[in-house]
Parts: C-alpha cells; structure tokens; sequence
C-alpha cells in the first residue's frame, strides 16, 4: 500500500462517522421517561387489535421465564441506546405492542426480509411477534389468499386510515410504465400499489435494501429502472432499515421505539435509525483487535483464517459500513458473516451491489467511506395515538404449536 | 358446452402467480400460469467481475438462496477445472457445503407444509382448526437456520462458500451447538410431524406400513386419502435429476425406468406473454424436485406409493416431507463425520483464471438449480440461470401441456386445481427472476 492510500485509510478510520449522541444529560432523559410513560399510560387505555393475546400471559404460555424477557427487555434497551432506568418501559411497551396497526407489503424482493422476520430475535419473540404485533396484513403469513386476501388488505387500509405503520419489502420497478412488476387480479403496478397503501400510512417503513435503495434490480444496468421507496413516496415520515436481509431485530426496536414514544427514532441522512446505524461494523467488531495489530487474512483458509485474523484485506467492508450486526449478529445472535471468515460486504450501503460487491479489497475498490454529512433528524415527528378494536384477519396465533410439544416433553417426564 | 375463462391469484407462495383457467363443463380444460414479476438478474450479472455472482445470484431467492451461492461457487469452480485448473475440495468444504444446504431444504420443505399445504387443505375440507400451523414452521425453521448459521454466518442470503471450499473454520464447540439444534429439530419432526422414532420411520418400505406414521404427517395423509384425493393431480409420469446429493445422484426416470442426464441437453426458451423461461431436455418436459429425486433414487417407499397413486399428489406431497427426516440423519452424521484438520479452502488466492465456461448444478428444494458461467477477460460474458420452477411451471410446448398444468388438467374445481398447483411448492421469484 502506498503512503497516499495509507494516509487516506488512516483518515477513514478516525473520521468522525457516526455523530450518535449516547449521554444527552439527566434532564432530556428524565423528560422523555416522563413523555413515554404518558404514551404508554394513554396506550393502555385502548383495547388491543383484533383481540390480540396477553403478551404476559404468551410469555407464560411459551414455557419462558419472566427473567428471560427482561433480560431481553434490557438487551433492548441498550440497542435503543437508551440509559437502563428504561428497561421496565421497554418491556412494558413490548407488552403493548398489540395496539399498533401493521401492514406488509411485498414489491420486487425476493421475501428474505420476511424470511428473515420469521426467525427473529430474542426470548421466541418470533413467536410474540406473530402473537402480538397488530400486523393487519402480511401476504406470506396471512390465512387468506388471493381474492378474499386482497379485501382484507382494502379493509384494513381503510379501518386504519392514518394510523398504521406500512412494512415494505422489495424495490419499486418504473420502468415500461411499472410494468415489471404487478400485484393483484387487477395486475396493479408496485409503484401505484404503494401508493396507494402509503396513502393512508402514517410512517412508512421500508425493510431491507431493495425497499430503502432499489438494492439487487437496481443494480447497474438496472434493467427494471428500480428504486427505493424514499424516491417514490412523498411527504410522508420514512424510516429505512437496509440490509440484506434486514436485521430482524432492528425491525422489532422501530416498532419498540413507536410504541414506546409514539415517535419514528432519529434518523441519519439515509433515514435509518441511528440506534442501528450509528456505527460502522469496524467500530465493534470481533476481530477489531486483530486489525490493530496489523493481523490479517491474506488468503481464504490461511493461518490468520485459522486464527480469526482481520478480513481486511480479504476486502471486508466492515470500516465503511453503518449497520449493528457486528453487535447483535444474525439467526438469534447465533453467528454473523465476519463469524465465519467472510469479510462484510457493506449490504447495508447504497449501491453495495455495484461498489462493495465481493473480495476486491477496499484501497483498490475506488469507494469513498460515508462520513458524516448533513444528518436530518426527523424525531420531531408525533404520531397521533392509535385507536380501534381491529377486524379479525392476520395470524391467529397460537399456544398451541409450541404445547404440542410441552404436552409431549411431559409425557416423557 | 359451455366454455368459462376465470383468473385466479396465487399467494402465500415465494412471490405471486396468476392462474388464467378455461373450464368447460364444470372440468378445467387449461391453464396459463403467469407472474407479473421481473428483476433480470441474468443482465445484471453481465460486465461483471466472475465472482460477484457469488453475492449477486443468491439474492435471487430469500428461500433458496444458499442453493444459488451454492451453484454459483460450482459454476466457478467447474469453469477453473474445465480451463486446466486442477481443483481439489477438501472432504471438510464438501460436508460443510452439504451440511448447509440440507439444513435450508429442511426449513423450506417444513414452511411449505405448515404453512402452504396444512393450511390450505384444512380450508378446502372445511376443517376447523383452531392451531397455528405457522409457528410450527418457524419454530423448526428458526431451528435448523441456526445450526446453518454456525458455518455459513447468517441465513438467508450468506457468502460463506467460495471457490475451492468455505471460509468459516468451525471449531469442536461449534460441532456440539450443531449437533444440539439438529438433535432439537430430530425431536420436533418424531414428535410434531411423524408421531414415531424417526429410524423405524425410515425403515417404513411399504404403503401398507404408512399407516403407523402419526403426527402431523400421518393425519394429512389421512385426510388426503379420506377425502378422495390421493389420485388427482398426475402428470406424465417424468422426472429429472442434474445434480448429485446426499438425496439421490443424477438421473431421468420415466415410468420408473431410470437412465442417464447431460445436462448438454438442457434447452431454455422464452414463453408468449410471461416473464418466465420454459426449459426442457431433449425437446421434453421432465418434472424436477423430491419426487424426481425419490424415483431416480429407487427409494422402496416412494417407489411403494408410486406404484399404487403415480405420481400423483399424495405422492408429491409425501416425497417431500419425506425429505426432512432423510436430511436430518444424513446432517448428523455429516457433522459426526467432519475432520476439522482438513484445509476449509484449498484454491491459492494467486490463482485466477480469467477466461472460462462453467456449469454449476444444485438440487435445491424445489428440484435441480443450474448455473451457467460464462467469463471472458475476468468478467462475465453471459449468465444463465436455470430453476427448478421453470421445470415444472412452464406453460408446455407443441402438443404438450407444462408439468403442473397437466397435473391441473381435468380438475373438478379452481379450488381443487390450485391446492395441485401449491404442491409444486412454487417460487415465482425464482422462476422469472
């Protein structure tokens, strides 16, 4: 490496990227404790959607301990960077997310965001989150399909006009007039379907990095002339969450985080929660102490392999990538890419799959790290609560797969 | 006669398909499958570096996107070998690989019951059930994800495999918490889906046993029977394997004579008014997926109930669950079989070859996957891939109808025709890409 590449690479490392303020000071926190105990005291007060289950009580139902889910709810609360005095407003705020509407749609995906969702993190909270999250409408998880399912969507647009957070998964195709990609009998366009759906949204959430950027269609020479959806709805609160796939978790915290504040988190400049994408995957890495001491992989199956060295030079992306998965990893924490010796890719970046793609390591990858840049917060943003006992469709979910199998563990006992 | 053409939308499937029925006489008479669905992946793929492939193609599916980086690492790496490179994989990277991958069939044999087939029966049979089938799947797809997790850093969409093996280098405390979850999947599947020990399961050789399977299983298989549907939904009785695995090596069997494949033979060509590419071998359409894999196989119990039910839907459906608790022995013993001493990559990063074809062919869950690299000057010159939905969804060609939509054909309803339809497990982001 050259002194000029040297010199750019030290800079990178030690630029000021992020900007996340973690100690805004007693006060702010006291105020905004008192602010989320209203929200959530006004919160309690109305009945939950589509007599959803108890989340204690699936809890108990579950075979979980109490102690597991605050320790999930504390787990929580650091990934919301929030100080530990508001754990108990965590979990109780986690107990209450059967009052918040949620419709999912997918566009031009490949559903591993869905995937993804369907093994999410925490204490089962895959399970609690079918159970308790009001999600309105999810085409892969509904009973419904087909004709009745599009009626439910309609309904439920409707019954929760301006109160529902919108999921969407996939880019949008505008090429040929939207024409690359229809839903439905009436072969609606993906761009006029959401539309229409962020119509009556009152943030939209756009899941993983098709939906946040345009992401794989979008990739040069972008043949469906794909984007995200920040470029196509308007005037309407947007919270990206790219990757690919989305962190599940990430997903669960802004849903957290709305009920919690009945706020959208703060946002960076790309509109991502900066609880999640505050830091770059470098900042807390695992083998961070590696690239400090000038230890790396220089080959696929090495010594340093051997040894989980630094993937730098195997061209990890990790210094240039704003994402927490080096924290709360992947599959249940399980393990993550960096894990297993494969260096980070910079899913989470816009245009990763044009400028990060594979091993070409980083000095020779001709990419400028994202630093800082004028962030917007958008965390002045207030909801209206959210109303109104719900019309049943969506998962009815159940005790019962789970103690099918308690059932049968006692009768081995 | 009376001659009715009614549109009817597929979801709860990978994407979303129509199906444009003609019915005449209360009988359907055809059908045309379309997805209103395009990404072209193949064109993004062109002008690239050969290796992007690798973290390009598996995004093509959020649910066999382990087989894509799978055939994408074997299109490389046949295309090193056929340019004079002599690659040889480790046992190691080999079991790893198949490790993986039988841990994602799993996890998408078990959605596709629970929450496709299960469910979808119940609603025609009008059964009231009041149990989620959905947490069943998650709970054991979760499961096993994690055990694919260990090796592969995260699931879907991971980049662990590369050309001459994986980068992971697992450890013996990695073995055990494999070992843990797929002895936890092990005793969901006795308990939940097959209602017995899973060895004696496997012993089962004859229809006249089936009746000992319990669980989940046994009672669909009940209801399918009962209700009088165990025969409907048979096609023509042709099946095809490219791809060798730890289920079945290659082959074609046709009325259960099983011969030879080149994938040479393999033709792709595009369809009137879908997004999506027919392909056939020979001129022929073959159906591809579990039940191809247990014919070519020989495997006594499929071989049992196709003697009895053809390759009919009960014999469908029962292949691939059948598949699951093949997988989890196989992976238990891959994982007690590993020697961790072995290299995890055994290609010098100094070789690189710049020009090359390759082929890289997978049996993912849906049937063969196959990969086709073409490379000039270090970039890609063409890409070709090919799914196993295109196998059995195309529309057919000269006087022959598609694979699912001669299995449709003759149905005495459209509620009928779709529940054959889902048993094709069908992924329309696959097929059109």
């Amino acid at each position: 490496m050259g002194m000029d590449k040297q010199e750019s690479v030290k800079k990178l490392f030690t630029a000021q990227s992020a900007k996340v303020d973690t100690n805004r000071g007693d006060a702010y926190y006291e105020a905004l404790y008192v602010k989320c105990q209203e929200r959530l005291d006004a919160l309690k007060k109305l009945r939950p959607l589509n007599n959803r289950r108890d989340f204690l009580s699936t809890i108990e139902d579950e075979g979980l301990e109490r102690r597991d889910f605050l320790k999930w709810a504390s787990a929580t609360t650091a990934m919301l960077m929030l100080p530990a005095s508001f754990t108990p407003l965590v979990a109780e705020a986690a107990t209450l997310m059967n009052r918040v509407p949620v419709i999912w749609i997918e566009l031009s995906d490949c559903a591993g965001n869905s995937e993804a969702l369907l093994r999410s993190d925490g204490p089962k909270i895959d399970e609690i989150i079918l159970d308790i999250i009001s999600l309105e409408f999810h085409e892969t998880l509904q009973a419904a399909s087909g004709h009745q399912a599009e009626k439910q969507m309609e309904e439920a647009m409707e019954h929760f006009k301006g109160k529902y957070l919108l999921f969407v998964e996939g880019a949008i195709p505008l090429g040929m007039n939207g024409q690359f990609g229809t839903i439905g009998a009436k072969a609606e366009t993906f761009v006029d379907h959401l539309h229409r759906a962020a119509e009556g949204a009152a943030a939209v959430v756009a899941v993983g990095s098709c939906a946040t950027y345009g992401g794989i269609p979008a990739a040069a020479p972008n043949p469906t002339d794909a984007v995200g959806v920040m470029d196509v709805v308007k005037g309407k609160p947007i919270i990206n969450i790219p990757a690919c796939p989305a962190n599940p978790s990430n997903m669960v915290g802004v849903i957290l985080h709305f009920v919690l504040t009945g706020q959208i988190p703060e946002l960076d400049s790309l509109l991502r929660p900066k609880f999640a994408f505050g830091y770059r995957i470098h900042d807390n890495c695992e083998r961070r102490a590696h690239f400090d001491a000038g230890e790396y992989v220089e080959e696929w199956g090495d010594e340093g392999a051997k040894n989980n060295f630094c993937l730098y030079k195997m061209g990890c992306k990790g210094p240039m990538t704003f994402n927490n998965c080096s924290i709360i990893r992947y599959n249940e924490g399980v393990n993550w890419p960096i894990g297993v010796g494969r260096g980070c890719i910079g899913c989470s970046e816009p245009d990763f799959w044009d400028k990060y793609a594979y091993e070409r390591p980083m000095a020779n990858a001709n990419i400028k790290a994202p630093t800082g840049g004028v962030e917007k917060t958008v965390d002045q943003f207030g909801l209206g609560l959210l109303t109104a006992a719900g019309i049943g469709i969506g998962i009815h979910a159940a005790a019962s797969a789970i103690a099918g199998k308690k059932e049968n563990q006692k009768e081995e006992a | 006669m009376k001659k009715i053409k009614i549109k009817e939308l597929i979801e709860k499937i990978e994407g979303e398909a129509e199906l444009d029925f003609t019915i005449e006489d209360g009988r359907i008479e055809d059908v045309k499958i379309n997805f209103g669905f395009y990404r072209g992946i193949e064109e993004i793929l062109q002008g690239r570096d050969a290796w992007d492939a690798l973290v390009i193609t598996p995004r093509v599916c959020g649910i066999c996107n382990h087989a894509h980086l799978i055939a994408a690492v074997r299109a490389i790496e046949d295309g090193y070998q056929n340019a004079g490179i002599n690659l040889l994989l480790s046992e190691k990277a080999k079991k790893i690989r198949s490790f993986t991958l039988a841990c994602e069939l799993i996890q998408n044999h078990m959605k596709w019951f629970y929450m496709t087939i299960v469910p979808q029966l119940e609603a025609y049979l009008q059964i009231d059930n009041r149990q989620n089938h959905a947490l069943k799947a998650t709970y054991l797809s979760s499961t096993v994800t994690k055990a694919l997790a260990i090796f592969a850093g995260q699931w879907p969409h991971s980049s662990y495999a590369i050309p001459g093996g994986v980068s992971c280098d697992p450890t013996h405390l990695d073995l055990m918490q494999a070992e843990a979850l797929i002895d936890e999947c092990i005793r969901f599947v006795e308990q939940v889906l097959i209602g017995m020990d899973m060895a004696q399961y496997l012993d089962i050789s004859s229809v006249s046993q089936l009746h000992e399977v319990g669980g989940d299983l046994g009672r669909l298989m009940h209801l399918i029977g009962s209700s009088g549907m165990a025969t409907l939904g048979q096609s023509y009785d042709r099946f095809i394997v490219f791809g060798e695995s730890l289920l079945s090596s290659s082959g074609k069997s046709i009325a259960t004579a099983v011969s030879k494949v080149d994938p040479r033979y393999v033709q792709e060509s595009a369809q009137d008014e879908s997004m999506a590419k027919a392909v056939t071998y020979k001129k022929r359409l073959y159906e591809t997926g579990p039940l191809a894999r247990g014919m070519v196989a020989k495997r006594p119990i499929i071989k049992s109930l196709h003697k009895r039910y053809k390759d009919a839907l009960l014999t469908r459906i029962f292949a691939r669950m059948h598949e699951v608790s093949l997988l989890l022995t196989e992976s238990k013993r891959l994982l007690r079989e590993l020697d961790l001493n072995e290299p995890s990559c055994t290609l010098d990063i100094d070789t690189r070859c710049a020009d090359f074809e390759g082929t890289g062919i997978v049996e993912a869950a849906r049937g063969s996957l196959i990969h086709q690299t073409e490379v000039s000057g270090g970039l890609i010159h063409r890409y070709e891939i090919i799914t196993p939905t295109q196998w059995n969804l195309s529309h057919g060609s000269g006087d022959e109808h598609g694979i699912a939509v001669e299995a449709m054909i003759g149905s005495k309803s459209i509620q009928e025709a779709t529940f054959i339809f889902r048993t094709f497990d069908v992924c329309s982001v696959c097929t059109t890409q």
